[in-house]
């Protein structure tokens, strides 16, 4: 699956906005959205948020985990923990590019909550990573990983299957008589 | 007995009118108690350990660790200030009679008077050789008392700081701490005759002036040492508390002891206080707890009457009546009314100590030669003396401290101050002006900029706007055609009203209007097409939204707030003075429109106790609302003779104690309560920018967490927020018709859950009750559902009213709008019993069953498959489903705008449509109220948001349109339709039911011939349809001659003329032809009468049936 994809799929979480024009109900087939009444708070999904912010038709209020405060425990947290901690959403990472990207005038400390976000991100990759080089190091068969989002499934996902496939072919094909140091060449 | 603080020394006393408790503890807090009850008690944190503490006057002065005796004012608890230091900390003080003076003994050995006013002048008593245990103030101010850990208890003369005498007591030590006892000593109020010292087990009593013991006061029930004595204020009791916990009251008079009381857990009584008018003692202990002794001296005769008396002296000093008891007393008839002009004026220095002390000393005993010597020697050598500091001392307090004793009834309240609803408080540099459901002005006011922020919620009404403040506008408001500021005067420049109408087509876009010289605007407000404002002169000025000086009218009070909605203006202002932190206001509330009227004329407004105004305004219907500082929002419920009702409490959706909601818009449909949420704050910030939530409303019903309370609670919500639509109706403004059915709807269905409710529950009177709220139509329902579960008495009494209300009804018929009418097609044969009075019945009934056997049948065994065979295109019977779908889409589509075009199940029947009747669908309802409620909701919303206008012609013109986008959907109806235009009948445009407007509108040429012919062409074809009959009819009235069809169209047009009589005449004739007579006499009586009652037991068996089908 491409970043995009995932991307995608995120603009379906739903974000709170304030609009600044009046609408009625409006009939998706995803389900109703609205009514949007100027100045009172609506959920919408994040692609349309995004669209209405572009065009200046709404104020976006951030959701409540993209806050510093909140980021920082996340961060520490997850700094802490040997295994992976669970996110404040599936998309974090998605929404905060997003949201920060069109609507960073209605998020307070915007660049903060970037940099948090970011390092988060890093720490559970680094992780992911890690924990990768360690199955295969370990030739494990099965391995469990919780709280992981779609986003960070798919930075090692190809690949590691890919290279999975690869080294299973490398081995099958080795002579049974052979020790299995020479591969750590 | 209660905990009142942590263990240690403690000490009590009761405030100035006895309203509260006082207690002070080693915590360091002094704690305000209402009552002993009080959960919650003010605390004031005076220091790290308090030792003692004195009140009087609104004056709190304590002894604290820090070595130093403080004020505090009371009950605020603010700092006021250091009144003298010691070198350690002070172990007791008191205040004199009057509070001009305190003592306060240290254990650093010495004794300081000081004056409150001026703590410069202080006294100093040296010569006690160990801490200072307590004192006491000789009420008339010429000695003091003190108790030391030396052994001895020292009188000192105040004037001249010299030692009068001193008796060795009290067993010597070397620290409080250490102190068998702390010998609180009392001066006896009033005339100080006697000082009662605690020494062991004993109560002495000394003469004033000679210093002999008068007497000993012990009693065998105290068997540890006593540690504190305290007088009744009447002076003839004297309350002792000892280490061992017990608290003894004597008559000192008779010596005898009438209250005896065993502290439950035995601690040391360290603090006694007698409550200044009843018959109480609150004392505390050495571990904090708090106790209250009440109604001493109870079922003891004689002390019973001496305490009646007291009470009744005290009454006396209000009334200034004098009874017999008090009569042999000389003094007391002189200062009670002397006592009451001391009221008025409280600067009468000669007055004052008679006022301070014979109140006490009347009670004192019978000695009144002696007395009344004693309080006119102490009077004189108080104005000879001239005590400078006293002289000094009494301008500065002389009110309070006059007032205090004699005045303690309500206390008026400080009328609070005009504002803005939505504004914050003015003081603050970043503030909202205004923040209303158009928009939100800012006001920011710091050291770079004074200027103004405008904000549009819907920036379709206006862009956002900045303005520099340079007049320094404080008030302001905003509607959607302009902004309106206002400003207090200065000293150069009058107080301005500027308007900035932005929505003016000219190209001037503002206008000021200056006040009047000492002309100050107070609050101002936006209407539609107008604007006011309320000045301090009492004042109310309207101007048009263009600056045309239009009306204006004084006001009964000054203003607090004021709000404008479309043509009304409601005024909120003071009545009177409240009392008791409570407000009292006046509102009133009126129509500028083209008929200016007066609605509300100065009525009181409710406001929760102790609470003031803080929004006013109106929901976005037009109902008048306001919220009061307990956070209870009251509604104006326009259907009780315009009451105000409480429609939510803000408060239970708080969290903390401290939380608000803020309110800034109200809206009955949807039911929305907006405000923000504060947290520990009354009002937001302006940054971070606030959300808006909204919360629910709830009347507060009883047991609502019962189904029954909740349904009640439902029922009369939606009565209330339903009651605008009456009356944007009864004036003129445009509404969306199917709020209004879908509320009679919501509410009917709560009435019928809430009758089979009590159904169940056996509860038959009250069934009947419910009945009588319901219309005619669930009351069909309701009897239907009473006889099927065997209820058979009840079905009676049911039937019963509805026949009284449908005579009601016929008598009425006015009143009756949204009765629905159950025919549901004009030609429907099936359907045309329902219209017939029930006098008729008997006659009726022969040829019904003629006519429809399909009914007649129905009737008989109530077969649920009966309402398919109905041969009607148009009727809401399931055969008919398919009919009407395109015709709903297309109404609704035409009437709202837009329809979800992937919701298809529930528009299967359109709920647009005002549907006939409202509940023969019911099952359907809890589809069809979500989708279309919310729906309506929408329009509704939309309707908000832009000002209403006025439209009266808009009813005629929409029913018009209605009922044009219906007629192509059949081409029978149209061809009909077009025959009833020929016939040039005027359309009765009713848009309320729909239905009804088609049956009662005179019939065509071609109906009446249709009418007549029905039943050959059905016995010809019986197996046609509605339709097909029609279509068939059409061919065969073409197929008659010109004449006979101008015969038909003439008598169309007389038939609506005819009177009754002539049809019942020609009603004997033929038998097909009777038929058609009866529907035109019928028609007739539609048009004479435009209603009429329904005979109940046929609709009750048709709905009976489709009742039973629905529940099959």
């Amino acid at each position: 699956m491409e970043p995009a994809e995932a991307e995608f799929l995120a603009e379906k979480e739903l974000v709170t906005i304030v609009p600044n024009f009046s609408l009625d109900r409006i009939h998706l087939i995803g389900g109703d959205l609205g009514p949007f009444n100027p100045g009172l708070p609506v959920e919408v999904p994040v692609w349309l948020a995004i669209n209405l912010k572009q065009r200046q038709k709404c104020r976006l209020i951030p959701p409540e985990w993209m806050d510093v405060a909140k980021l920082e425990e996340i961060r520490e947290q997850e700094r802490k923990e040997d295994t992976f901690t669970p996110m404040p959403s599936p998309y974090y990472m998605e929404l905060t590019k997003l949201l920060l990207n069109y609507a960073s005038d209605n998020i307070p400390k915007a660049d903060e909550i970037r940099t948090l976000v970011k390092d988060t991100w890093d720490t559970r990759v680094a992780k992911l990573r890690l924990s990768a080089d360690s199955f295969v190091r370990q030739q494990e068969a099965h391995a469990k990983l919780d709280n992981l989002t779609l986003m960070e499934i798919n930075t090692t996902g190809t690949f590691l299957t890919q290279a999975l496939d690869h080294m299973y072919k490398l081995r099958t094909n080795l002579q049974p008589g052979e020790s299995s140091h020479s591969q750590d060449f | 007995m209660r905990y009142g603080h942590t263990e240690g020394h403690t000490d009590v006393c009761f405030d100035g009118t006895g309203s509260c408790i006082v207690t002070c503890g080693s915590d360091g807090d002094v704690r305000i108690w209402e009552n002993l009850d009080d959960d919650d008690p003010k605390s004031i944190n005076v220091g790290e350990k308090a030792y003692s503490f004195a009140l009087k006057n609104g004056r709190l002065i304590t002894a604290v660790s820090n070595n130093t005796v403080q004020i505090h004012t009371f009950p605020e608890g603010a700092p006021d200030g250091i009144l003298t230091r010691f070198t350690t900390n002070a172990n007791h003080v008191i205040f004199n009679s009057d509070g001009t003076k305190i003592a306060a003994g240290s254990s650093d050995f010495m004794v300081k008077v000081v004056e409150v006013a001026d703590s410069s002048k202080q006294k100093t008593f040296r010569g006690h050789d160990a801490p200072v245990l307590s004192l006491s103030f000789d009420p008339r101010d010429v000695y003091l008392a003190s108790a030391s850990c030396d052994g001895s208890v020292r009188v000192w003369k105040i004037a001249d700081r010299t030692c009068t005498t001193s008796w060795p007591l009290l067993q010597k030590c070397n620290d409080v701490i250490n102190a068998k006892s702390i010998c609180r000593l009392g001066w006896q109020p009033g005339s100080g005759k006697l000082l009662a010292v605690p020494v062991d087990k004993v109560v002495k009593l000394y003469r004033r002036e000679t210093w002999d013991r008068k007497l000993d006061l012990s009693d065998p029930f105290i068997t540890q040492p006593l540690n504190v004595v305290a007088w009744s204020p009447c002076g003839q009791y004297l309350a002792a508390g000892s280490v061992g916990g017990n608290i003894v009251v004597w008559n000192v008079e008779t010596q005898e002891c009438i209250e005896r009381m065993k502290h439950e857990k035995n601690y040391t009584v360290c603090g006694l206080a007698w409550h200044p008018k009843h018959r109480q003692i609150a004392y505390t202990d050495t571990e904090g707890n708090l106790g209250l002794l009440e109604n001493i001296g109870d079922g003891k005769k004689p002390n019973d009457k001496v305490a009646s008396t007291v009470t009744k002296d005290y009454n006396d000093l209000f009334d200034g009546d004098d009874d017999d008891y008090l009569n042999g007393d000389m003094v007391e008839p002189q200062s009670s009314p002397k006592a009451g002009a001391d009221e008025d004026d409280g600067d009468d220095d000669d007055l004052r100590p008679t006022s301070g002390h014979p109140r006490r000393a009347v009670i004192d005993d019978d000695d009144n030669s002696l007395d009344i010597g004693m309080i006119k020697a102490n009077l004189n050598l108080e104005k000879e003396d001239g005590d400078d500091d006293q002289t000094s001392g009494f301008p500065a307090l002389p009110l309070s401290s006059t007032q205090q004793p004699f005045y303690d009834g309500p206390m008026p309240t400080p009328k609070q101050k005009p504002f803005q609803s939505g504004s914050t408080p003015v003081h603050l540099m970043h503030r909202f002006m205004v923040w209303n459901s158009v928009g939100i002005i800012r006001c920011y006011n710091d050291e770079q900029d004074n200027a103004i922020d405008i904000e549009f919620h819907d920036t379709s009404v206006h862009h956002a706007t900045h303005l520099p403040n340079s007049l320094n506008h404080t008030m302001a408001d905003l509607s959607t055609e302009a902004v309106l500021l206002a400003c207090e005067s200065t000293e150069e420049l009058a107080s301005k009203l500027q308007c900035i109408h932005f929505s003016s087509w000219d190209a001037n876009k503002e206008w000021t209007v200056d006040m009047p010289k000492d002309e100050d605007i107070e609050a101002v407000c936006l209407g539609q097409g107008w604007a006011a404002c309320a000045t301090s002169a009492l004042l109310v000025r309207v101007f048009t939204v263009g600056g045309v000086q239009k009306e204006i009218f004084s006001l009964p009070g000054p203003v607090v707030s004021m709000a404008g909605h479309g043509e009304q203006l409601i005024v909120i202002y003071h009545r009177g003075t409240g009392f008791d932190g409570d407000q009292c206001l006046g509102v009133q509330l009126m129509e500028l429109g083209k008929k200016k009227k007066q609605i509300l004329h100065g009525d009181p407004l409710s406001l929760t106790k102790k609470s003031y105004l803080v929004w006013v305004g109106f929901s976005a219907e037009g109902t008048p609302c306001y919220v009061d500082s307990e956070g209870t929002v009251r509604m104006l419920n326009r259907g009780f003779g315009n009451t105000w009702i409480p429609v939510c409490n803000t408060r239970e959706h708080c969290k903390g104690k401290s939380d608000h909601y803020w309110v800034v818009g109200i809206h009955e449909n949807p039911q929305q309560l907006r405000c923000i949420p504060c947290k520990g704050a009354r009002f937001p910030p302006t940054l971070p920018r606030p959300a808006v939530a909204i919360l629910s409303f709830k009347l507060p019903y009883c047991q609502v967490a019962t189904e029954k309370g909740q349904m009640e609670e439902q029922y009369w919500r939606s009565i209330v927020f339903h009651n605008h639509v009456d009356y944007l109706s009864k004036n003129g403004y445009e509404f969306d018709e199917n709020t209004k059915n879908q509320a009679v709807k919501e509410q009917q269905e709560l009435l019928m859950k809430l009758f089979a409710l009590s159904c169940k529950l056996e509860r038959e009177f009250r069934c009947v009750e419910l009945a009588d709220l319901m219309t005619q139509n669930v009351v069909n329902l309701a009897i239907k559902y009473a006889s099927r579960s065997r209820k058979l008495n009840l079905a009676q009494q049911l039937s019963e009213m509805a026949v009284e209300k449908a005579s009601e009804l016929a008598t009425a018929p006015e009143d009756e709008e949204e009765e629905e009418d159950f025919r549901e097609h004009l030609n429907a044969g099936s359907a045309r019993e329902w219209s017939r009075p029930p006098v008729r019945n008997v006659q009726q009934d022969q040829e019904m069953e003629d006519a429809d056997e399909t009914d007649g049948c129905e009737e008989a065994e109530e077969t649920p498959e009966v309402p398919k065979q109905r041969p009607n295109p148009f009727s809401k019977g399931v055969t008919s489903a398919e009919a009407t779908t395109p015709k709903s889409v297309v109404i609704a589509s035409s009437s709202q705008g837009r329809v979800n075009p992937f919701k298809v199940t529930s528009n299967k029947k359109d709920p647009v449509v005002p549907t006939a009747n409202v509940l023969d669908t019911m099952s359907k309802y809890s589809k069809k109220t979500s989708l279309s409620g919310s729906r309506a909701a929408n329009k509704q919303n939309h309707l908000v948001i832009k000002p209403l206008t006025p439209k009266p012609k808009s009813k005629q013109a929409s029913a018009a349109s209605f009922f044009q986008t219906r007629t192509p959907n059949s081409s029978e109806k149209t061809a009909e339709e077009r025959e009833e235009k020929a016939g040039n009948e005027p359309h009765e445009a009713k848009v309320a039911a729909q239905e009804n407007t088609e049956n009662r509108r005179p019939k065509t040429g071609f109906q009446m011939w249709l009418e007549e012919n029905r039943a050959n062409i059905l016995t010809d074809n019986p197996d046609l349809n509605e339709a097909e009959i029609i279509k068939e009819g059409m061919s065969r009235f073409r197929m008659l001659s010109s004449e006979e069809r101008m015969a038909w169209t003439e008598k169309a047009k007389g038939g609506a003329l005819n009177d009754l009589t002539d049809d019942k005449k020609r009603k004997r004739s033929a038998a097909d032809e009777d038929e058609a007579k009866k529907n035109q006499e019928q028609n007739s009586e539609d048009s004479n009468l435009s209603k009429k009652p329904k005979p109940l037991d046929q609709s009750t068996n048709v709905r009976l049936s489709a009742f039973a089908f629905k529940q099959s």
